[in-house]
């Protein structure tokens, strides 16, 4: 027992300096991707609710095939498909594309969700004092909405983050390759997962901390 | 242009078939394991309580990519030999377990306490208070998420396919690989993944609406 522990702390400790490097490459990625989908699923907003059905009807066609269908597929989409048009971006660049792309059509669901759940009364309400949509909207309806959305928007920065891994499988050097790569070129065995899991669960309980921490303190200011 | 697809569907749908028996087992299998775990976390064993809380919280903060390489390399280094598809439905199901027991666990902590107590009051056991009081009142709300649930697991089948389990995405790869036809060939797949989750979602989204009680 002594002995199988004092192997695995030898392994581990010889792959340390990889298995940082290929955390910050996945932070780097969730980092870059983050954004991204957050204004993109902005972006998306105005054209799916829009009343016009030739406007938000294919909008609704884009964001149920997103959502409908695995990022992994998407992914070797982009990454192989952009080539055959005669675009070569990097690895990188694919990755965070599809992860952008993904959870951005989430998140424009999400956010729908948001400013429909606030009562069509507070609508009413507001423009029956003489304010327009416009500022209905920027000054009843997002104040509430932005309350509800801070729990599901906490959420799905966590499932992006988690969702990087899935850059490995174009080749991406981020932590889940390190570790294959270490598996199947050096002696190392399965722990290295287990080591690769705990930095994956430390990335994502950070996140979830952190999106609470701002809903506590968007909450005490109404 | 769409000859490619059509040459090459009956490959695709064969890997479709073992998408889709891979997700029937996966989502039934996570499920019941999911339900029994997430019933004991509300039970009276404080151990118990303990163990399933910190194996919700630790799958659910970590990607399932690496829990299916987990079980990839962790049977045969705990000496088991099984194929690919053992290994990464094994951990699937583990993985999609913890997500059913959390919105298991928090749909019967949303009945409110008073329907239990009144239960006990009645002289009602436990067991009876679970099945007759609970557990229905519970259904109600969790059916929606479960599906949502159901969904994210048909989907990240597809991610067997980086661990070499033979599947409709690794067909697909391989037909690419064969005849550079990666817009026809991962398009046609799309559309595949779309008609197996669309209904689904669908499903879920009917649902809640059913849920939602106006204002």
């Amino acid at each position: 027992m002594t002995d199988y522990l004092a192997q695995t702390a030898v392994l581990l400790a010889a792959l340390w300096p990889k298995l940082v490097a290929g955390f910050l490459i996945t932070v780097e990625i969730a980092t870059a991707a983050a954004p991204l989908a957050l204004v993109f699923g902005l972006v998306l907003l105005a054209p799916r609710m829009d009343r016009r059905v030739f406007i938000s009807g294919p909008t609704v066609a884009f964001v149920e095939l997103m959502r409908n269908t695995p990022l992994l597929v998407q992914i070797y989409l982009i990454y192989f498909g952009l080539p055959v048009l005669g675009f070569f971006p990097s690895e990188f660049a694919c990755g965070v594309a599809g992860i952008a792309l993904q959870h951005g059509a989430f998140l424009v669901e999400t956010y729908r969700g948001a400013i429909e759940s606030v009562s069509v009364r507070q609508w009413d309400a507001a423009r029956a004092i003489g304010m327009s949509r416009l500022a209905a909207l920027r000054h009843v309806i997002l104040p509430q909405a932005a309350m509800k959305i801070l729990g599901p928007l906490g959420n799905q920065l966590i499932v992006l983050a988690k969702d990087t891994s899935l850059v490995s499988a174009i080749g991406v050097m981020e932590l889940t390759m390190t570790g294959k790569l270490a598996i199947e070129r050096s002696a190392a065995s399965a722990e290295v997962f287990v080591a690769i899991a705990l930095f994956y669960l430390a990335l994502t309980t950070v996140i979830g901390g952190v999106m609470r921490a701002l809903e506590y303190r968007v909450a005490g200011r109404f | 242009m769409i000859n490619v697809l059509v040459t090459n569907l009956p490959y695709l749908l064969r890997g479709a078939l073992v998408t889709l028996w891979l997700a029937l087992a996966v989502v039934s299998l996570g499920t019941l394991l999911g339900t029994g775990l997430g019933i004991l976390a509300t039970g009276g064993s404080r151990v118990l309580r303990a163990v399933v809380t910190v194996y919700i919280f630790a799958l659910r903060g970590i990607p399932v990519l690496v829990v299916m390489f987990l079980g990839y390399y962790a049977f045969p280094a705990l000496g088991v030999r099984v194929n690919a598809y053992v290994a990464v439905g094994v951990a699937q199901i583990v993985y999609v377990g913890a997500f059913t027991a959390e919105i298991v666990r928090s749909a019967i902590l949303s009945v409110h306490p008073g329907q239990a107590a009144a239960a006990r009051s009645l002289g009602m056991r436990r067991g009876a208070i679970l099945r007759a009081v609970l557990l229905p009142q519970a259904r109600r709300i969790a059916v929606a998420p479960l599906l949502n649930n159901a969904l994210t697991a048909v989907k990240q089948t597809s991610y067997a396919s980086v661990v070499g389990a033979w599947e409709l995405t690794y067909a697909a790869r391989e037909i690419v690989e064969r005849t550079l036809a990666s817009f026809q060939i991962f398009l046609g797949v799309m559309a595949i993944y779309f008609i197996i989750c669309y209904p689904l979602s669908l499903l879920a989204r009917w649902y809640e609406k059913r849920l939602v009680v106006p204002h």
